[in-house]
C-alpha cells in the first residue's frame, strides 16, 4: 500500500511537471512577443499615449514576473487581457501620431503666413509709437491711456513673437503657431487702441 | 510739368500700415497733426513716401502715401 501511494504520488509530481513544461514554451512565446511590441512601440507611445503605455508596461512586468516564478499557468492566462491592451495602445498610437502629424503639417503652412504677418504688425506699431513718442501732443483719436496700453501691448508682442520663433527652430511648429497668434492678437488690438485699425 | 516720382526703389508694402489718400487742401503737415498730433512730424511721412515724393510741399490730390 506504502508502495503503490509511492508510486501514485511520483506520477502526480511526474505528470505535473510534464505540464507545466508544456506550458513553458507558450508562456515564453507569449511575454517575448509582447515585450517585443512594447519596445517597438515604447518610444511614440511615451509620446501619444503615455497612460495606456504604463498600463501596458504594468501587465508586462507581471507577465515577466509570473514567467520567472514559472508560473506559467498565469502568464498563459493574463497574456490575453494584456495583449488586448497591447492592440489597444497600438491603434490609439497610430491615429495620436497621425493627428499630430497633420497639425504639424497644417502648423507649419500657418506658420508660412505668420512670419509674415506679424512682423509687419510688429514694425508698423513700432513705427507709430516711436512717432507718437516724439509728438507735442496725441491724435484726437488716441487717450494718453490708450497709448500707454498700446506700449505695454507692442512690448508683450514682441516677447510672444519672439517665443514663437524659438519654438520654431526648435522644431515645434505647433507651439510657434500658437504664440505667434498670441502675438498677432495682441497686435490687433493694439492697432485699435493707437487708431489704426 | 514737374515729376514727382524719384528714382529710388519701391519700398515693401507693409499692410499694417495706414495710407492716406490726398485731398484738395491737404498738406503733409495738415496729414500729420491729424495722424500725429503734431503737424511739425509732416517729414516722418514725407521719408515714408520718398519713392513718390521729392518735395514735401508737393502733394496731389489722389496720391496715396503711406503713414507709418
Amino acid at each position: 500500500m506504502r508502495t503503490t501511494m509511492k508510486w501514485l504520488a511520483l506520477l502526480v509530481v511526474t505528470l505535473f511537471v510534464a505540464a507545466c513544461a508544456g506550458q513553458k514554451e507558450p508562456a515564453t512565446k507569449a511575454v517575448t512577443e509582447i515585450e517585443a511590441s512594447v519596445n517597438t512601440l515604447r518610444e511614440d507611445a511615451a509620446k501619444y499615449a503615455a497612460t495606456e503605455l504604463e498600463t501596458v508596461e504594468d501587465g508586462l512586468a507581471s507577465l515577466k514576473a509570473s514567467l520567472a516564478n514559472g508560473d506559467y499557468k498565469s502568464v498563459l492566462a493574463a497574456a490575453p487581457a494584456v495583449s488586448t491592451q497591447l492592440s489597444t495602445l497600438q491603434q490609439t498610437v497610430a491615429e495620436k501620431k497621425q493627428q499630430a502629424e497633420a497639425a504639424f503639417a497644417a502648423a507649419t503652412e500657418q506658420w508660412k503666413t505668420l512670419s509674415t504677418e506679424v512682423p509687419d504688425m510688429v514694425a508698423a506699431i513700432q513705427s507709430r509709437v516711436d512717432i507718437l513718442g516724439k509728438s507735442k501732443r496725441l491724435p484726437k483719436n488716441v487717450s494718453a491711456e490708450s497709448f500707454e496700453a498700446a506700449k505695454q501691448g507692442l512690448e508683450t508682442m514682441k516677447a510672444s513673437w519672439s517665443e514663437a520663433g524659438s519654438h520654431f527652430s526648435t522644431g515645434e511648429p505647433v507651439d510657434a503657431v500658437a504664440k505667434a497668434q498670441e502675438a498677432k492678437d495682441k497686435g490687433t488690438e493694439v492697432l485699435q487702441l493707437l487708431g489704426m485699425s | 510739368m514737374a515729376s514727382e516720382e524719384s528714382g529710388s526703389p519701391p519700398t515693401k508694402d507693409n499692410p499694417y500700415q495706414q495710407t492716406y489718400v490726398v485731398r484738395k487742401g491737404d498738406t503733409l503737415s495738415k496729414i500729420a497733426d491729424e495722424y500725429y498730433g503734431d503737424a511739425r512730424l509732416y517729414t516722418k511721412i514725407f521719408e515714408a513716401n520718398r519713392d513718390v515724393l521729392t518735395d514735401p510741399n508737393k502733394i496731389r490730390p489722389g496720391q496715396k502715401l503711406r503713414i507709418p
